[in-house]
């Protein structure tokens, strides 16, 4: 690989780059600019905000990311396989298909489970009568 | 061959995750420390596969069964994460000390 | 391109990993009160996982897959048998525990499956890519398992130092690893056996061999890596508990004696010192330490990490003697299969006595036997066998250990053996104090006479089955010796 090779990379950084300096840029040419000191505070349902906003995440999104990693993962071994997929055949079709029959089984779990709605309320239907004591 | 270069980036990465796990209090960031590791572990398997060049791309297959573990073990990292956040407020290592180490 | 697969060779495993599927999809199907299937699925598809162990073994056929880097042996079969039956065993303890607690349970079921199936693999691992899978599908699953009791904060703490452990351990093992596959450019265990001959005073080698054995001394718990075990222990569920210091360990063991036995035997002058100190550091430590305890979880837990010691003390002296290298890894083997059988029966005592007095401290066990002279037989049984008292199957271990010891001869071996054979003695102090407890001391007047709930058919059938294996092993050694004659038939595949 010589360094011509990566000149469409160059390239596309450059105008990805491109692209967003002349966004910005319009805009501020465009837009009206009248800064007022209510309207630099954040917005908390027009009351004047009194504390900072704690800085955590609701628990939902660690559950989210915690499934995206993994099934995002899974999808790694298929990439090997594809790779050489003429020379396995039907048999290398048959392991695959195995592979994605237990993932699909563990994602069947997960939503059977509840743990895909967003609607906490729902999913506390699901799970309530499992729930072991709690603290 | 660039491979030493690469050798040392790795030991560098390896050695900043171990340094993170034994000094961060947060189980998240502790996390985070180890995904550093294994990952230091897989440039050192590509680097070493790129100079041996093996018939089966052995050290690449390593790198990929590496790659799904660490994320399944983040998954399990999480969950644990999870549990104990319910349960104290907190994801602090430093508050588990009922037992002693 | 196609690959010889011999199905009836990997029928364990596949048994298993359908079972484990049947159980998660039926835990979805059930409700609250009938998820006791999951169970009944569980404990059935352990036993119909032996059948093909049994015709493998009748056949005794070594069959070599994926280009050696899957043996199906008879060492592998012994071993697998072990993990079966002993997976047997927790299963048999966990159902009624599991059942009466308000725990998760096709999950449980699901997740300690997933770990037995992993410690399968690792018997028949003959390269290193499949031995790291078999070791992180045997200890990933336990991590959450540690944690089951979600509201107890032990239960927490418990999960969270085995995981940090546990991710450490397995980052330092890849380091070793990748490291070993760079200077050799091999990962089957045939191909490193060649390629790393010379290579000894590598200084990349020393490390990655040193790294490789800090990475197995975590996951056995051997000291000086063995504090997260004891708190580890204390904290999971009891069968859980059981299940870490039998299953986990023993597979932990069995992947650490086949990477130095089959792969790395040209290294043995870098690796045999440090079994040596990882042996006489694991028995003083984890028997001095289990003088002060007095929980008897806590007990077994440093009591596990003395064992640990003494099973690597046969390996460790002839690899150190360099003679009789043989005879030092089926010595070993054979202790191994021996402290799993009697300490699967010393947990059900545990889960059993802690039912009977609703206390894990020893005091709290005083005149047990005087209530309930069956248990109180049974943890003799277990107790003294662990503590290697003739007939019981624990003396034949230590025997085996001893043998080999002496076979191999030479100045540090002998240093050793007097190691071991003070600790032996060290260790008969504090498991015979907890059946002074049991059989000598006063009940308090507290203690119900009858049990409110009796212990279940489950806990029953697993204290006689592991009763049972303990008392004939001790009579007719000639078992064993066949497991330890199974491991000199040992294919290094490739």
């Amino acid at each position: 690989m010589t360094l011509a090779d990566y000149l469409p990379i160059a390239v596309m950084l450059v105008l990805a780059a491109g692209f967003v300096a002349v966004s910005l840029i319009a805009s501020r040419f465009f837009r009206p600019d009248r800064p007022t000191p209510e309207k630099l505070d954040p917005y908390e349902c027009g009351i004047v905000p009194e504390v900072e906003p704690s800085q955590r995440f609701p628990v939902k999104f660690y559950l989210v990311a915690m499934l995206f990693v993994i099934f995002d993962v899974e999808i790694i071994f298929l990439f090997a396989w594809g790779a050489i997929w003429t020379e396995l055949g039907w048999f290398g079709v048959a392991a695959v298909a195995i592979f994605t029959f237990f993932v699909l089984e563990t994602l069947a779990y997960v939503w059977k489970r509840g743990a895909l709605d967003w609607n906490v309320k729902r999913r506390a239907r699901y799970i309530q009568p499992d729930v072991q004591e709690a603290a | 061959m660039l491979v030493n270069q690469f050798l040392i980036l790795a030991a560098a990465l390896f050695s900043l995750g171990v340094y993170g796990l034994l000094v961060r209090r947060n189980i998240v960031l502790i996390l985070l420390s180890v995904e550093l590791m294994l990952n230091a572990v897989n440039i050192n398997l590509v680097a070493f596969e790129s100079m041996i060049r093996s018939a089966d791309a052995t050290g690449q297959i390593f790198t990929i069964f590496i790659i799904t573990v660490a994320a399944a073990e983040v998954g399990i990292g999480l969950a644990i994460v999870l549990m104990i956040f319910r349960n104290r407020r907190s994801a602090d290592v430093s508050d588990l000390n009922l037992m002693r180490w | 391109m196609t690959w010889e697969i011999d199905y009836l060779a990997l029928a364990p495993e596949l048994v298993i990993v359908v079972t484990l599927l049947v159980v998660l999809a039926l835990d979805l199907f059930l409700t609250r009160p009938n998820k006791y299937w999951t169970a009944t699925a569980a404990v059935a598809g352990t036993a119909l996982a032996a059948i093909p162990l049994v015709i493998l073994a009748v056949e005794g056929e070594n069959v070599s897959m994926f280009e050696g880097s899957y043996v199906v042996d008879e060492f592998a079969l012994v071993l697998k048998g072990l993990f079966v039956v002993s997976a047997y065993l927790v299963l048999l303890l966990s159902h009624h525990y599991i059942e009466s607690e308000r725990f998760y349970q096709g999950e449980y079921y699901f997740l300690l499956l997933a770990s037995v199936l992993g410690s399968l693999v690792m018997a028949s691992a003959r390269d290193l890519i499949i031995l790291f899978i078999g070791l992180e599908l045997t200890t990933g699953p336990l991590f959450l398992l540690a944690g089951w009791r979600k509201g107890d904060a032990k239960s927490n703490e418990a999960s969270v130092k085995y995981f940090i452990l546990g991710v450490l351990s397995t980052a330092i093992l890849l380091w070793g690893m990748s490291m070993l596959y760079g200077l050799t450019g091999e990962i089957t265990f045939a191909g490193l056996a060649t390629a790393t001959a010379g290579l000894a005073d590598e200084p990349a080698m020393i490390v990655a061999v040193l790294f490789v054995i800090v990475g197995f001394a975590f996951k056995i718990s051997a000291a000086p890596f063995h504090f997260w075990a004891p708190d580890t222990y204390e904290g999971a569920p009891t069968p859980v508990t059981a299940y870490l210091s039998v299953n986990s360990k023993a597979a932990g063991f069995v992947a650490f004696l086949l990477v130095m036995y089959l792969a790395l035997p040209e290294l043995s002058e870098i690796w045999a010192p440090a079994l040596w100190i990882l042996a006489a550091a694991s028995m003083t430590l984890g028997n001095l330490s289990a003088l002060r305890q007095s929980n008897i979880v806590r007990l077994l837990a440093y009591s596990s990490i003395a064992q640990a010691g003494f099973m690597l003390v046969p390996f460790a002296a002839a690899a150190v003697a360099g003679t009789n290298i043989e005879e030092g890894f089926s010595a070993t083997v054979i202790y191994l299969v021996i402290y799993a059988l009697m300490n699967v029966g010393a947990f059900a005592t545990v889960i059993a006595g802690a039912n009977r007095t609703a206390t894990g401290d020893i005091d709290g066990w005083a005149g047990l036997g005087k209530i309930d002279a069956r248990l109180g037989v049974l943890i003799g049984i277990f107790f003294f066998s662990l503590a290697g008292i003739p007939p019981l199957a624990g003396w034949f271990a230590k025997f085996a250990m001893f043998r080999a010891v002496i076979l191999a001869g030479g100045t540090a071996t002998v240093v050793l053996a007097v190691i071991a054979a003070v600790n032996a003695v060290i260790a008969l102090y504090y498991y015979a104090r907890v059946i002074k407890a049991v059989w000598l001391d006063d009940a308090p007047a507290e203690v119900p006479a009858r049990a409110e709930t009796p212990p279940s058919v489950s806990l029953r059938l697993a204290l006689l089955i592991s009763a049972a294996l303990t008392i004939v092993i001790g009579f007719f050694p000639a078992i064993a010796t066949f497991v330890g004659d199974a491991s000199r038939i040992i294919a290094a595949g490739g």
